[in-house]
C-alpha cells in the first residue's frame, strides 16, 4: 500500500492535534514549570441562581479556606471575597432568593482606573487583580467599585488553623478581593468556590473561558436568558446570573 | 588671623585622623562582630550561583514577582515557595543574614515561610 498526498496530511493532522492536546492534559494533571496568562482568554463566571439555596455557604466557606481570608466577628470591617446577597421584591416582601456577589472582574473596571499607584490592573487574561506589593491602602477603589466587592485589611488578620500555603496572607493596611482563584486557574484549575459549589451544593456555579465559543460557559450563555448586576453602568462585568 | 588659621588646620587634620581611623579600624561596634553563619540548605543546587544569589536575591525575587503577578508568568522552580523546600528556615537563614545588615523585609507579613 502506497501512502497518498490526502493520508500522510491526514497523519500529520492526528499528530499536530496530539501536539496541541498535549501540553493542554498535562496543565490538569501536574502544571508545567513554566505557565504564562494568555491574552487570548477571558475568564468568566455564570452563576444560577434558581440552584442557589440561602442557607447554603458552600461557596463563601471554600474561598476563606482557600484564600485565607479571615473573619474578624466585626461586621463592619469583616472581610469577604464573595458573600451571599437576599434578594427582595420591589414591594418590599420577604427575600425569596439568594446569590453570590463577587468581583465581577469588569472589563472596564473603575477600581483600576481610580487606583493611584497602579496596584489594582488588568491581567492579560482578563482577571483584575490588586498587586499587595503596590497597594498603599488608599481605599479609592473601594469607594470605585459599584459591588462593594473590595475589602481594607484593618488589622493583622489572624487564621484559624493552618493557613492554606499556597496563597500569601495579606497584612494590615492593603485592600483585598476576589482573585479567581488566580493561583488554581494558572495551574489549570477551578477557582474553589466553583469547585465546592459542584462537590457540595447543586452546582449552580460554572467557570470557563469567555473568548473560546465552544466553552461550556460560552454555549450555556447563548442558551440561557442571563444578566449581569446593573449592566446600565456599562463596566460589562464578567460575572453573569441567571434567574434574576 | 593666622592663630585662627591654624587652629583651622589642626581641626582638619585631627577630622582626617578620625576619619582614617573609623575607616581602617570600623566602628568599636563592629569590632570582633562575626560574619553571619546562614544555615546549611538542603538539596541540590540553588536557583542561581550561590555566589550571585548572595548579591542578587533581593532583585531577582523583586522581578520575579512583577512577572509572576502582574504577567501572569510563573516559574515554580524558582517561586518563593520553592526556596522553603531547600533553605528551611526562615530565622536560620534569612533572618541571620538580615540581622546582621539590619534590613527588614516585609515579605513575611504576607508569604508564609516556615519559621
Ligand atoms: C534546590 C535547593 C535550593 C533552592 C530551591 C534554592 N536554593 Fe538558595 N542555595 C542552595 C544552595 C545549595 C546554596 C549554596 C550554599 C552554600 O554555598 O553555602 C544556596 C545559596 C543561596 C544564597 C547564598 C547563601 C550564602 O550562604 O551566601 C542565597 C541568598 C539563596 N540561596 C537564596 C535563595 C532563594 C531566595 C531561593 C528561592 C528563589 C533559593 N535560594 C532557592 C540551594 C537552594
Ligand atoms: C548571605 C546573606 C543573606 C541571606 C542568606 C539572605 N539574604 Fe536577603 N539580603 C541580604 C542583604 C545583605 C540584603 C540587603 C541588601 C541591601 O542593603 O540592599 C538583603 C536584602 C533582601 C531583600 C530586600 C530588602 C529590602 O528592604 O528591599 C529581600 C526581599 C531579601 N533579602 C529576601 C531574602 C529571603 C526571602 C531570604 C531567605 C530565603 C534571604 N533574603 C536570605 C543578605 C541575605
Ligand atoms: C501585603 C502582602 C504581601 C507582601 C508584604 C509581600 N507579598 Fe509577595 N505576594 C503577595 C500576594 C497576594 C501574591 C500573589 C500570589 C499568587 O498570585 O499566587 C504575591 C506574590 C509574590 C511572588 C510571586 C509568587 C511566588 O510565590 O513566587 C513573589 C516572588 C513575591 N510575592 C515576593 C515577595 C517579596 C520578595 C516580598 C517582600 C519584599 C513580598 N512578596 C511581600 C502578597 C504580599
Amino acid at each position: 500500500m502506497t501512502m497518498d498526498r490526502r493520508s500522510v496530511l491526514g497523519l500529520g493532522g492526528v499528530l499536530a492535534a496530539g501536539v496541541i492536546l498535549a501540553p493542554g492534559l498535562r496543565l490538569i494533571a501536574a502544571p508545567e514549570d513554566v505557565t504564562e496568562a494568555s491574552d487570548k482568554r477571558r475568564w468568566g463566571m455564570l452563576i444560577d441562581t434558581t440552584q442557589c439555596n440561602p442557607a447554603c455557604t458552600a461557596c463563601t466557606q471554600a474561598c476563606r479556606t482557600e484564600n485565607n481570608v479571615p473573619l474578624t466577628g466585626d461586621p463592619e470591617r469583616d472581610i469577604h471575597w464573595i458573600r451571599k446577597v437576599e434578594l427582595h421584591s420591589k414591594d418590599g416582601g420577604k427575600p425569596d432568593r439568594s446569590l453570590p456577589v463577587l468581583c465581577n472582574h469588569c472589563e472596564h473596571p473603575p477600581c483600576v482606573h481610580v487606583c493611584p499607584t497602579q496596584a489594582s490592573f488588568i491581567r492579560k487574561d482578563g482577571i483584575v487583580l490588586v498587586d499587595m506589593h503596590r497597594c498603599i491602602g488608599c481605599r479609592y477603589c473601594m469607594i470605585a467599585c459599584p459591588y462593594k466587592a473590595r475589602s481594607l485589611v484593618y488589622s493583622t488578620p489572624s487564621i484559624p488553623g493552618t493557613p492554606n500555603r499556597k496563597v500569601p496572607m495579606r497584612a494590615k493596611g492593603v485592600v483585598e478581593k476576589c482573585t479567581f482563584c488566580v493561583h488554581r486557574i494558572d495551574d489549570g484549575g477551578q477557582p474553589a468556590c466553583v469547585e465546592a459549589c459542584q462537590k457540595e451544593a447543586k452546582g449552580g456555579m460554572l467557570f470557563g473561558d469567555l473568548n473560546d465559543p465552544q466553552s461550556e460557559i460560552s454555549q450555556r450563555l447563548r442558551q440561557v436568558l442571563s444578566t449581569t448586576i446593573r449592566p446600565d453602568l456599562g463596566l460589562k462585568p464578567r460575572v453573569h446570573y441567571q434567574g434574576i | 588671623m593666622s592663630s585662627r588659621r591654624s587652629l583651622a588646620v589642626r581641626m582638619s587634620v585631627g577630622l582626617l585622623l578620625a576619619m582614617l581611623l573609623v575607616l581602617v579600624g570600623g566602628f568599636p561596634g563592629n569590632l570582633g562582630a562575626d560574619p553571619p553563619q546562614p544555615e546549611k540548605p538542603k538539596g541540590g543546587q540553588c536557583v542561581r550561583p550561590a555566589e550571585w544569589m548572595r548579591h542578587n536575591h533581593m532583585d531577582f525575587l523583586k522581578h520575579n514577582r512583577t512577572v509572576a503577578v502582574r504577567e501572569g508568568k510563573r516559574v515554580r522552580s524558582e517561586s518563593l515557595q520553592k526556596c522553603a523546600e531547600c533553605h528551611t528556615s526562615r530565622e536560620r537563614f534569612c533572618d541571620r543574614c538580615h540581622d546582621y545588615v539590619a534590613v527588614e523585609p516585609d515579605c513575611f507579613d504576607c508569604h508564609i515561610y516556615p519559621k
